[in-house]
């Protein structure tokens, strides 16, 4: 890990609070803690690639990133995935650019240097002349990431010391399947990423999937919650659920939140067919039966959750996204939707067009995160305002950790708890050099 | 494809009627006003019952040819994937009540939008008195204090003859942005 002049440890570690809930704005703005992000935190931590299903057969491939590092993901001919650096050796040009794709090899356009699709450089023009049998083509190919799968999910980290995937996810594995563990048949991504660009720092984003059903329970989506009720029926007809719980991992900032035998706005996101078949049809109690309880399967309900640092999804309405940072000020959103391999025609189609009428660049629910976070923003371009001290203290001291339904640590519905904890995770994360003492 | 026009078929199409021209250049000025004057339930009135309005997901693709290598790589998503938009009536109606609820932040305060529409060219529907009719359209979007996104694109549209004091209604609605990756926080505008 590089030092920093203007961030040494002790200055990082009074910028986040877990005991008395208190953040400092400068997490979210300030551009020499960024340029440390990108070491500390991405590339060091697990990233979502994309899922299984994107890339089903050997050279089938796609472009990502991990952190601001343009990486391809690609699937080989034993059905294991490279990651590597979307970066030719030679004079730094892309490999690729298709969005996504199948190639059986990745020929970069400005010289020619010509790689197979694990990444190996294996031909380099006029290498007979110019090189003379000089130039070891093994020491000269593109960074390898390693990658582990979850439940179809990819992911990739640069660091050969992290801890494996498995334990990475840690106690948080149980509220990660409660999507992507439903059926046997596991789950397929439906086709299209959709990205869009918020000018807003990577934290806001990750941190409301992780922790934040407050701000879905009072003011941000009203409007949204407005735009799918049927006619007749109006915003002071309906009651805002209060029941539920918050998961706060015991290592590594994941978080995840949920109303409990609350299906108002799961139905106002999604409607009632879907509404039915995550929390009352045949396959929802397969899938309880799958899960171990009736409380995992079906009553879990509005779910929303982050892995550490950019992975979040919705589950039950199946959005799933990395937040790519792009500087301090700026992220760009992925998003895609992933539905049970096995779920019926019908209901795949509902999850596409409910997901597009309320979780993306133009649904009804996204439209007003983008709208809060840029403001938010912006107002940090003043001397005092980014340096604000802001209140994160909901349900603080509240969580408990022998609950009869969930596993780990849990606190109320509308607490802060999963946030603190991914505040907290980032501030180790940005100040212990050595797996020694951050491992899980 | 969900697209109902076909580039080929529309530049080898006779020129339109001048009167024909004339009358749906017209319906798409006042459209325009409607929409850039916030008049949304006026614009809404102009949504046929059966109205599909579609916007898909553009991607980067490489070429063989000049032409992309299979159906699979195709650049559109197709109509069994993601899209930007795909609605219905009650979808869009859902999207109205939002706008007129007091709370929809991404529009309250309103964007201030342009909508310039131009390069229209007409064919007969496969219906009488439905036009399939081909458009450029430029959105200028300028909202709260500095914010400015531009988008630009193609319309497809299905227009039907209609008693309504603009003499059309929109049955369907593609547009192809001019965009990969949406530039902009959202899409809370209508094009």
């Amino acid at each position: 890990m590089e030092k920093s002049s203007n961030w040494p440890k002790n200055k990082i570690k009074a910028l986040v609070n877990d005991e008395e809930g208190i953040l400092d704005a400068q997490i979210y703005n300030d551009e020499e803690l960024y340029q440390l992000e990108l070491e500390r935190v991405f590339s060091r931590s697990w990233i979502l690639m994309g899922h299984d299903s994107h890339i089903p057969n050997a050279g089938d491939f796609l472009n990502t990133y991990i952190g601001e590092d343009p990486v391809l993901v690609v699937r080989q001919k034993d059905n294991s995935i490279r990651v590597f650096l979307n970066q030719c050796r030679h004079r730094g040009m892309k490999l690729s650019r298709d969005d996504s794709g199948n190639a059986r090899a990745f020929v970069c356009s400005y010289h020619g240097w010509a790689h197979d699709i694990a990444g190996n450089l294996v031909d380099v023009p006029f290498e007979k002349q110019s090189h003379c049998d000089r130039l070891d083509k093994s020491e000269w190919s593109p960074l390898q990431a390693r990658v582990d799968t979850y439940r179809g999910l990819i992911f990739a980290n640069w660091d050969q010391e992290a801890p494996e995937l498995d334990d990475y996810l840690s106690d948080a594995k149980p509220y990660i399947d409660v999507m992507f563990n439903r059926s046997e048949a596991g789950t397929v991504a439906i086709g299209g990423i959709q990205k869009w660009v918020i000018p807003t720092n990577w934290k806001f984003a990750a941190e409301q999937f992780c922790s934040d059903m407050y701000h879905a329970g009072t003011m941000s989506h009203l409007s949204g919650v407005a735009a799918g009720l049927p006619e007749g029926v109006g915003l002071n007809d309906i009651e805002i659920p209060s029941a539920g719980n918050q998961f706060r991992a015991k290592w590594g900032g994941h978080g995840t939140g949920y109303y409990v035998d609350e299906p108002g706005l799961l139905q106002a996101i999604m409607g009632p067919i879907i509404t039915e078949y995550v929390t009352a049809s045949p396959q929802a109690e397969k899938a309880s039966e799958r899960l171990g309880s009736k409380m995992f399967g079906q009553r879990m309900m509005g779910q929303h959750m982050t892995i550490f640092p950019t992975c979040s999804f919705l589950p039950g309405i199946n959005t799933i996204r990395t937040w790519h940072p792009r500087g301090p000020n700026e992220i760009e959103v992925w998003a895609w939707i992933v539905v049970d391999a096995d779920a019926p025609d019908d209901i795949k189609e509902e999850f596409r067009k409910q997901n597009i009428r309320t979780f993306s660049a133009g649904g009804v629910f996204e439209q007003d995160d983008g709208e809060n976070w840029i403001e938010v923003q912006k107002v940090f371009k003043g001397n005092k305002a980014r340096k604000t001290k802001f209140n994160a203290q909901m349900g603080l001291g509240d969580s408990v950790t022998k609950h009869p339904d969930f596993p780990g640590r849990i606190g109320d519905v509308y607490s802060e708890d999963a946030a603190r904890g991914m505040y907290q995770h980032w501030l180790r994360m940005m100040t212990e050099p050595n797996w020694e003492t951050l491992k899980p | 494809m969900p697209f109902n026009i076909n580039i080929t078929d529309i530049i080898a199409s006779p020129t339109t009627d001048i009167a024909l021209q004339h009358e749906v250049e017209q319906f798409y000025y006042r459209e325009a006003l409607l929409l850039d004057n916030i008049r949304y339930e006026d614009w809404f009135a102009l949504l046929d019952d059966d109205i599909h309005y579609y916007m898909p997901i553009r991607r980067n693709r490489m070429q063989r040819r000049g032409k992309l290598r299979s159906t699979d790589l195709a650049e559109y998503t197709n109509e069994h994937e993601f899209a930007h938009f795909d609605d219905d009536k009650t979808t869009m109606q859902g999207r109205l009540t939002k706008l007129l609820s007091d709370y929809s932040w991404s529009e309250n305060p309103a964007s201030r939008t342009r909508h310039t529409v131009s390069n229209v060219l007409i064919s007969a529907g496969d219906e009488a008195n439905t036009y399939n009719v081909c458009s450029s359209f430029f959105v200028y979007r300028n909202r709260l204090e500095t914010q400015v996104d531009i988008f630009a694109g193609e319309r497809h549209d299905l227009l039907r003859r209609s008693d309504n004091n603009l003499g059309f209604k929109i049955a369907k609605r593609t547009l192809l942005l001019d965009q990969s990756t949406i530039l902009s926080n959202n899409i809370s505008i209508f094009f």
